[in-house]
């Protein structure tokens, strides 16, 4: 197994009054390479599951799997791990503690003990693969900076460290559409261009769902749905049910399907499905 | 209801410059000229950084004008002595939960401003229970905030705000990391009351989805309120939008895909029924 976990529990303050079982056997992995999607109610785990996979929470059950290894047994260096997981929290630019954008994007490779010059390289690095420009903004202050810059430099401080796997907590939670749409596009092309496994947990399917090759979904602590977006996705009585939704064009192809029209559901972005209605409308022309 | 004036917030020729912001020559926001009815819902939208929180933060008297005056239910936001009734009146939800809950149990914390009221506690009770119930948080009544999830704080900080009765509420992105489910029961709570009692609200959302339901759009972008109208003409001004950097609701965007592709749809589409409707009754009729 590449990364996963195998009946993972978690419970938050056991043995008191507010124990809470926020994970309950969660088994799941993912394979090199893989685009990932962890989707839930609020409340359902997601953040506890993912604090686990780069050691940050211990489980109470269960374990975290790396490379075949369990994280946590005295072979794997969680320092090690840490500097090939890379985890961007959520709201993560609430954390910034640095006076500059270069400080900021520094911080993990300094702590990992880098000479300054291998330091900057990673910075300069790093700040490239997130499209955002040296000269204009290494010397800022990251408050300066638009929210969707510095949501760019929380994703940069953790390539910093030139990660193998990239997990992201809501991150587009709070940006306008246009920066939405780029920090997907550029996860995406992290993904494709340098090869890089990435999971991300979000609540807004409509930009990232055709992004997606495999989905998991948490409810109330367990994974009721995992496996190819194409398969969860098609599951889509059982996402209204648990409150979630699917992108509103997938919507719109299963409403043209209500009303009794040979539409394809299987569309999750826009161009997909002018694609489709435009195929639908020649087919019904015949 | 109290007798209200008919006019809940307005704004004449509104300014803010933060102190000490280096360009003087580009305030947060500028020349704001804005009347919201009672009774009325709308939604603010633009690019990040485009001064959607600061003209809250006027609104509610939370910062004074440095230009212009800001009128709450005809009375100006600089009146010394009338702005804690100003900031009862004028409930406000901040985009992070975390800086709104204050008291050691859920039930407390959405009391917490009514027991400053000083109401009688079965009043108190009453009302903690009826919006704990409207937005699904009974079971948490007991447990300690800070060790809810982010969707689940979220709706507590509305709840404290909602169970005050105010005449108008002021939210900012308050379903940024809400799950659907979620937002529609928060969404949709404001509404009834927006509805049933003629609250005035003022939304920012980055959901064009979710501005397509107010009665009213305003666009800010570089501080200045540069479009507003029925979501039915805003939103489908998708030039502008793209330009700023927006996006209009995803049926909006097909159909105007479909409509450079030769389909025949009218300009005011917003949403998955209407987009079908209208396809279903001219270009797919079967
Ligand atoms: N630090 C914590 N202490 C105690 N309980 C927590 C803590 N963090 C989360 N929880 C609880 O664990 C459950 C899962 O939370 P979380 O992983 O944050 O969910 P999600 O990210 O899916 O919204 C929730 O019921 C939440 O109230
Ligand atoms: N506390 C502050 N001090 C100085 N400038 C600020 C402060 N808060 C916001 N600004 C600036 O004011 C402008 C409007 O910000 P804001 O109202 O937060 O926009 P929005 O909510 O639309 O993202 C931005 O240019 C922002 O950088
Ligand atoms: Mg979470
Ligand atoms: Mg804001």
């Amino acid at each position: 197994m590449f990364i996963g976990t195998e009946k993972l529990s978690h419970i938050y303050m056991p043995g008191t009054p507010y124990a809470t079982k926020a994970l309950e056997e969660v088994s799941f992995s993912l394979d090199r390479g893989d685009f990932a999607l962890l989707i839930g109610p609020s409340g359902s785990g997601k953040s506890t599951l993912i604090q686990h996979l780069n050691g940050l929470l211990k489980p109470s059950g269960g374990k975290v799997i790396f490379e075949d290894r369990e994280l946590g047994s005295d072979s794997v260096d969680l320092l090690a791990l840490r500097k090939r997981i890379g985890l961007v929290f959520q709201m993560a630019e609430e954390h910034f503690f640095s006076e500059t954008v270069y400080d900021e994007v520094a911080f993990a490779p300094r702590n990992l003990g880098l000479d300054e010059v291998k330091v900057e390289q990673n910075v300069k690095l790093a700040l490239e693969r997130v499209g955002l420009e040296w000269e204009v903004v290494h010397d800022r202050h990251p408050f300066q900076l638009s929210s969707g810059q510095k949501r760019l430099v929380a994703l940069a401080a953790v390539l910093s460290l030139q990660p193998e796997v990239l997990i992201l907590d809501e991150p587009t939670a709070g940006l306008d559409p246009g920066g939405r749409l780029h920090l997907f596009a550029l996860l995406k092309s992290l993904n494709q261009q340098a090869g890089l496994t990435v999971l991300v947990c979000t609540h807004h399917m409509d930009e990232v769902a055709d992004l997606a090759d495999s989905v998991l979904v948490l409810n109330r602590g367990k994974v009721i749905m995992s496996g190819p977006a194409h398969d969860i996705f098609a599951r889509r009585q059982e996402f209204n049910k648990l409150g979630l939704s699917l992108p509103e064009v997938t919507e719109v192809m299963h409403c043209l399907a209500a009303a009794g029209l040979p539409a394809r559901t299987d569309i999750y972005s826009l161009e997909q499905a002018r694609a489709e209605i435009n195929s639908l409308k020649r087919r019904l022309e015949k | 209801m109290k007798n209200r004036p008919e006019i809940a917030i307005e704004t004449r020729k509104l300014a803010y410059h933060y102190p000490g912001e280096e360009n003087i020559s580009s305030p947060a926001v500028y020349g704001i000229n804005l009347s919201v009815k009672r009774g009325e819902y709308v939604s603010l939208i633009g690019p990040n950084g485009s001064g959607k929180t600061t003209l809250l933060k006027l609104f509610n008297a939370l910062l004074a004008p440095t230009d212009g005056e800001v009128l709450v239910e005809g009375i100006s936001t600089t009146e010394e002595e009338s702005q804690t009734e100003i900031r009862r009146n004028c409930g406000m939800i901040f985009q992070n939960p975390d800086n709104q809950l204050v008291a050691t149990t859920v039930e407390e914390d959405i009391a917490f401003g009514l027991e400053n009221l000083e109401l009688p506690s079965p009043e108190i009770r009453k009302r903690v229970n009826r919006v704990a119930g409207e937005l699904g948080l009974e079971h948490l009544l007991k447990h300690p905030p800070h060790l809810l999830s982010g969707g689940e704080k979220g709706r507590v900080a509305i709840a404290g705000i909602l169970a005050m009765q105010p005449s108008c509420i002021l939210m900012d992105e308050p379903t940024a990391m809400l799950d659907s489910k979620s937002r529609q029961d928060v969404l949709g709570a404001v509404r009834r009351l927006n509805r049933e009692q003629g609250l005035a609200v003022v939304h920012v959302t980055h959901f064009p989805e979710e501005a397509a339901r107010a009665d009213r759009v305003v666009i800010l972008h570089q501080g200045r309120l540069i479009e507003q109208g029925p979501p039915a003409l805003v939103l489908n001004n998708l030039q502008l939008l793209h330009q700023l950097g927006l996006q209009g609701t995803a049926s909006s965007e097909l159909a105007a895909l479909l409509r450079t592709d030769g389909f025949s749809i009218p300009q005011e589409i917003l949403n998955c029924q209407e987009l079908v409707q209208s396809l279903c009754s001219s270009e797919l009729k079967n």
